[in-house]
């Protein structure tokens, strides 16, 4: 083992440079001369010592391997059994894997320095380098006596199969392979090194302590040396080492090739044989059989006018050349993996993220529960389904270890499809309100809550034998009124539905109406062209009859003389009349539709619609007179009714209801009914609200002082509503319709200016008439003090509901 | 018995108060299931009574009458079959049997039943009608010139007596009438009634009567037979022909007008046990407590519903109203409470139009209604215990009354009509 004491000996001259007292050393001329001196006088001192620590190991390790210290000693004799293994695969087989071929490198350097790589690897870090110092100056010494055989070197042959291929000089895999760990490196990197010229080192090495500048001879050592080593030609001066480095063999022979204008590279022939792949070999497949086209050979016309498209704009000056101040922008480059701040792009407002994709479940698993593995039938049939039919564009497969999984064959087409699913499915942006459907809808007291309202049918008032077209509930309550299409006016108990009496007239009867007052017993009914006052005289006391008698007579007195063009005549009836009841006639020239009283009972209003001009008219009961309240009548009068507290009157014509002022004979307001037929009109007994039925099904409520438009306007009837009615006393309303259903709300209707009237529909009586001829029910009425309705219908019945 | 004692058994102690039908006072085994049909067997078979001799029983548990058997009984209520039950017992009431029916010319709006005299009945015909006890029209008392809306005894001994009738007429006709010589004439008239007379109740002395007036006033008049025609205020030189009618009579003027009533007065009822009480009842919802001597109205009741009729048991101390809905209140006129409604009755279809308490039970009162039904109920019981029908179709009943075995009615199909009820005086004794 010649080489382990010069190895220590260079160990300890490691840190000669470095050291100041070394310094003071006798320079060497050169690298390789310090180096030797460093070793002659590393073996004096320290040679000794490097023997003896090691001795002991080499001999215990040359005797027996397994007495090796454990921890240092696995690694390398494992090391050494796999080598030679290898070696031993080397010998017996020929093949060349690339596994062999590694290990062919390994087994090169172990018989070029067997002992060394035992050694090294069993030595601690800080001795390898040194072995590196040493080895490098090993291998300078093996390449010199070859410095020529390199250069006459023959070209390694080509083979047939890879012409091009070179053969490379194996590489040296020992530690000192690598030039970059071979020395103390000077790591100033690449300056100007005339910057340490006033210093005594020339850089750092890679642990940041200084390099001395390596000794350097004046001009006459340089001579000298040049004298005395015949190969000093050959060096060059290393400015960053501050030393002049010996040039190998195959530095030379490059610097060698550049002076000859010779490509640098000895192993490059230039002069390789051509392969002509396309003419040479024929293809069996060939490219492309087209003969070449012409085009190829002719310049092209369209490049040719582009380019002077752009000649001619640089003349004219059209495109300018780059500004001097132009800055190309600047790429910006995006932190990608910084996902909170930087975002590639500010959404737009109307950007639309994507729908997430949905998360796999467990048949996507690569290893699914056996549940969800189809069966043979469920892969033949998905098999046999067309792709676009397949519920799923996968089928679950079981492997039992996730290397197992292949690659996805349908990624590419996945992906494509997605974001053509993407691109093509609109995405739009829905403002949905968020709100609770039922706060919409109003928040209304229950029917319950409303009570009493009418329910059930109580009696029923039996003896018409024709449409009962009206009826009226006298103030006290207990006597019913109706008028009917058989001619005759009846008044029924109400408590028993007894008829108490029956008036013949010669007409069908329109309208029957009890006169408000207490005081006076009288019966207006309308029929044919004339206007009846009937005074019931059993079913009031003597004291109210006679007084009643003599208020209706009074006028009698008073009218002298007749006009002759007088729209109304009032007249005496006829004896017979007489004892039945009738007290006075009033004749008018038109057929009356209704009568409607005045609320202290002296006036009341008659409307004749086919009486133009003189549809309405006023009629004072005390002095038998008559007025005509309009000159002019607009539309056909459906309706009047007297404001039941104020000086009011109110004209219902077919679309419009109008309110006139009687005192001061003026038109205070119109309202809007907005429907096509007024049938029927109710003034609420406060006065500041009227409802109002239509043929077109609608009941309009009107708030007075709100609007001339209808505050509500309920369609609950399915056929034309008749009649409408509101209770004296009660918030209740009704309509009847021709359906045959009677309606019944809640209407309540409060002192408070600022709270709009509360109508909750609370009952439909159902088909309470029957209908007859497309007539149903025909007139409501309330009791003027019970929670009770009254209808009479076309079907002769009048009912009464409590 | 061996199928008895199949089943769960409950420990049951019969008591009651009928004491001919008392027996000892032990606990007895009896079979959950049975129902009111066996336990009445048991007490039988305890009382040895057989063949004809067997009665039915009605079995109490709290007060309520027991309708299913006893295992559902104690189911409904949450209680076990180990506890002992006390169950009271009485005799049950024997359906009704209808006994004949009388036509009218008209009809008929009020009848009234004497335990001496026989009926009397109120018709629209103007007519009041009295009827000896076999049932047979004797007299036919025409005074009235509207419909007569309530009949009332006034005395009644044997073949003579002296009742009243008002009508819509608004008068009240005093009648005295002899069954044997069969006659009959007009004491007096009492006039001051602006509206027809609906309801006459006599006090138990019998020397005063009450009416209740449509026009919405009670009036207090003495029975004593005047002589003389009190001063009336009269509009009499208007009609002749009245005048002439009215010449021959003596008229007589309310001593007192209770005027507390906002709304025709339907009803009024004496207290039969002391002669100052007057209820009366009206439209306008109330029920109303008077001291007639004092002519103060004590207490109001209020409820949501136009009373149509009111009767007042001198047993039970309670008032029954029948109002403008299928429903009969009983009100405790004691209690000072305006608007406490002891219990409620509910059955009928339609308005109650007239209700008369039961003169030998507390427990039974019989009700008639607008839909043509006639109800027996026992206030202990949750639904009536007899529905019967008055006449043909669902024609109005308008007065009812319940006298010692019988069960007079009148309506609308012009019918006056006899059903016998048992007498169950005896039972209640405390």
């Amino acid at each position: 083992m010649p080489a382990r004491p010069t190895r220590k000996a260079a160990a300890a001259a490691k840190p000669a440079p470095v050291a100041p007292n070394k310094a003071a050393a006798p320079a060497p001329k050169s690298r390789k001369r310090t180096v030797d001196e460093a070793k002659e006088e590393s073996d004096d001192e320290f040679g000794e010592v490097a023997i003896d620590m090691n001795s002991d190991d080499e001999d215990a390790s040359e005797g027996d391997d397994e007495d090796e210290d454990e921890d240092a000693e696995e690694f390398p004799e494992e090391e050494g059994q796999d080598m030679s293994a290898a070696d031993l695969d080397e010998d017996d087989e020929e093949e060349e894997d690339s596994e062999d071929s590694y290990m062919d490198g390994d087994s090169i350097a172990d018989s070029q320095e067997e002992n060394e790589d035992d050694d090294d690897d069993i030595e601690e870090d800080s001795d390898d380098e040194e072995g590196r110092d040493f080895d490098a100056l090993m291998r300078e010494d093996d390449i010199d006596p070859n410095f020529g055989h390199n250069l006459n070197e023959p070209l390694p042959e080509e083979s047939d199969y890879n012409p091009i291929k070179r053969q490379y000089p194996e590489i040296d895999p020992s530690y000192d392979s690598d030039s970059s760990t071979e020395e103390n490196e000077n790591t100033v990197g690449n300056i100007p090194m005339e910057w340490y010229d006033e210093y005594p080192h020339i850089g750092y090495d890679i642990d940041g302590k200084k390099i001395m500048r390596p000794a350097t001879g004046d001009e006459l050592d340089k001579f000298l040396s040049t004298m005395d080593d015949p190969d000093s030609w050959l060096s060059a001066h290393n400015y960053k080492e501050g030393q002049d480095v010996k040039l190998t063999a195959e530095e030379l022979d490059i610097i060698r090739r550049l002076e000859g204008n010779r490509i640098p590279d000895a192993d490059y022939n230039p002069y390789e044989d051509q392969v002509e792949f396309f003419s040479s070999k024929t293809e069996i497949m060939p490219l492309s059989a087209a003969p070449e086209p012409k085009r190829r050979f002719i310049p092209s016309k369209h490049e040719a006018k582009r380019i002077m498209k752009i000649v001619r704009a640089i003349r004219e000056g059209r495109i300018v050349p780059r500004k001097s101040g132009y800055v190309p922008p600047k790429p910006k480059y995006y932190n990608l993996w910084n996902d909170s701040e930087d975002k590639p792009r500010e959404e737009h407002v109307m950007h639309i993220t994507a729908p997430k994709m949905k998360l796999p479940t467990h048949d996507e698993s690569y290893n699914p529960p056996a549940e969800y593995l189809p069966t043979e039938e469920e892969i033949k049939e998905w098999n046999e389904m067309d792709k676009e039919d397949r519920p799923k564009n996968y089928l679950p497969q079981k492997y039992n270890a996730l290397r197992n999984v292949p690659g996805y064959g349908q990624f590419i087409q996945e992906r494509f499809e997605r974001c053509l699913d993407l691109y093509l499915a609109p995405r739009v942006r829905k403002n949905r309100l968020n709100i609770d459907p039922e706060s919409l809808i109003p928040k209304l007291p229950s029917p319950r809550d409303l009570q009493p309202f009418p329910t059930r049918l109580a009696i029923e008032y039996l003896g018409h034998e024709g449409r009962v077209r009206s009826i009226s509930v006298d103030p006290s309550g207990l006597w019913l009124a109706s008028g009917s299409d058989d001619k005759t006016v009846r008044v029924w108990e109400v408590s028993t539905g007894r008829c108490m009496a029956t008036y013949h007239v010669d007409e069908l009867v329109t309208s029957v109406v009890w006169g408000p007052n207490k005081d006076i017993a009288v019966l207006a009914v309308s029929c044919g062209y004339k206007v009846g006052l009937i005074l019931p005289e059993k079913l009031f006391s003597p004291e109210l009859t006679l007084h009643s008698e003599e208020y209706l007579k009074a006028g009698f007195a008073n009218v002298a003389a007749t006009d002759a063009n007088a729209k109304a005549t009032w007249k005496q009836p006829t004896p017979a009349e007489y004892e039945q009841g009738i007290r006075v006639w009033i004749h008018l020239q038109k057929p009356v539709k209704q009568v409607t009283w005045h609320r202290k009972g002296d006036y009341f209003s008659t409307v004749a619609p086919d009486a133009n001009n003189s549809a309405v008219l006023i009629h004072q009961l005390t002095k038998h007179q008559t007025q005509q309240p309009f000159k002019k009548t607009k539309g056909a009068v459906q309706r009047v009714m007297f404001h039941p507290t104020k000086p009011m009157f109110f004209v219902a014509t077919q679309r419009y209801v109008r309110q006139y002022n009687l005192q001061r004979q003026e038109l205070v307001k119109t309202m809007m009914t907005g429907v096509k037929w007024v049938s029927s009109l109710d003034v609420h007994p406060a006065g500041d609200n009227l409802i109002i039925g239509s043929y077109d099904k609608r009941l309009c409520w009107f708030d007075l002082d709100l609007s001339s438009k209808p505050y509500k306007t309920l369609r609950y009837h399915t056929q034309a509503i008749r009649s409408v009615a509101y209770h004296k006393r009660y918030p209740l309303f009704a309509s009847c319709a021709d359906d045959g259903h009677v309606q019944i709300f809640h209407g309540m209707v409060y002192n408070d200016l600022l709270q709009n009237p509360l109508i909750v529909p609370v009952k439909i009586l159902k088909d309470v008439h029957k209908r007859v001829d497309a007539l149903g029910a025909l007139c409501v009425e309330w009791h003027p003090n019970q929670p009770w309705l009254i209808s009479s219908g076309a079907d002769h019945t009048i009912k009464l509901f409590s | 018995m061996d199928s008895l004692e199949d089943g769960p058994q409950v420990q049951v102690k019969f008591i009651t108060q009928q004491r001919q039908f008392a027996i000892p006072e032990t606990a007895i085994q009896t079979p959950a299931r049975l129902r009111r049909y066996g336990l009445s067997q048991i007490i039988n078979l305890v009382l040895q009574n057989e063949g004809e001799k067997q009665r039915p029983f009605d079995f109490l548990i709290d007060g309520e009458f027991l309708r299913t058997s006893l295992a559902e009984y104690l189911e409904e209520k949450g209680m076990s079959t180990e506890n002992l039950l006390t169950v009271e017992y009485v005799e049950s009431m024997l359906p009704p049997t209808p006994l004949s029916s009388y036509e009218h010319d008209d009809w008929v709006s009020a009848v009234k039943a004497h335990r001496q005299g026989g009926f009397l009945t109120g018709s629209y015909d103007n007519h009041v009608r009295l009827w000896n006890k076999q049932a047979e029209c004797t007299q036919v008392m025409t005074g009235h010139s509207g419909a007569v809306k309530t009949v009332q005894w006034l005395t009644c001994d044997g073949d003579s007596g002296t009742l009243l009738s008002g009508a819509l007429d608004r008068s009240i006709l005093a009648w005295e009438y002899n069954q044997s010589d069969n006659s009959h004439s007009i004491l007096y008239e009492c006039r001051g009634h602006t509206g027809g007379v609906e309801s006459i109740a006599v006090n138990a002395a019998g020397d005063r009567f009450a009416s209740g007036s449509a026009d919405a006033s009670i009036k207090l008049w003495t029975t004593t037979v005047p002589t003389v025609s009190d001063h009336i205020e009269e509009v009499t030189e208007t009609r002749k022909k009245r005048k002439t009618v009215k010449e021959d009579r003596i008229l007589k003027a309310p001593i007192a007008n209770f005027s507390a009533h906002t709304g025709p007065v339907s009803a009024v009822v004496f207290n039969p046990t002391s002669s100052d009480t007057l209820y009366s009842a009206g439209w306008d919802h109330s029920v109303r407590v008077w001291d007639v001597e004092n002519h103060v109205n004590l207490t109001t009741k209020n409820c949501e519903k136009v009373v149509h009729c009111l009767d007042y048991s001198a047993l039970s101390g309670l008032l029954a109203s029948g109002h403008a809905d299928p429903v009969i209140r009983l009100w405790d006129p004691r209690s000072e409470d305006s608007s406490v409604v002891k219990q409620t009755l509910s059955g009928h279809q339609n308005w109650v139009s007239t209700v008369s308490w039961s003169p030998t039970s507390s427990y039974m009162l019989a009700s008639g209604s607008y839909d043509g039904l006639i109800k027996v109920w026992d206030i202990r019981a949750k639904g009536a215990l007899y529905t019967l029908s008055h006449g043909k179709g669902s024609k109005k009943v308008f007065s009812i009354d319940w006298s010692d075995e019988i069960l007079l009615s009148g309506g609308e199909d012009n019918q006056m009509k006899i059903h016998k009820m048992q007498d169950m005086s005896g039972r209640d004794e405390a």
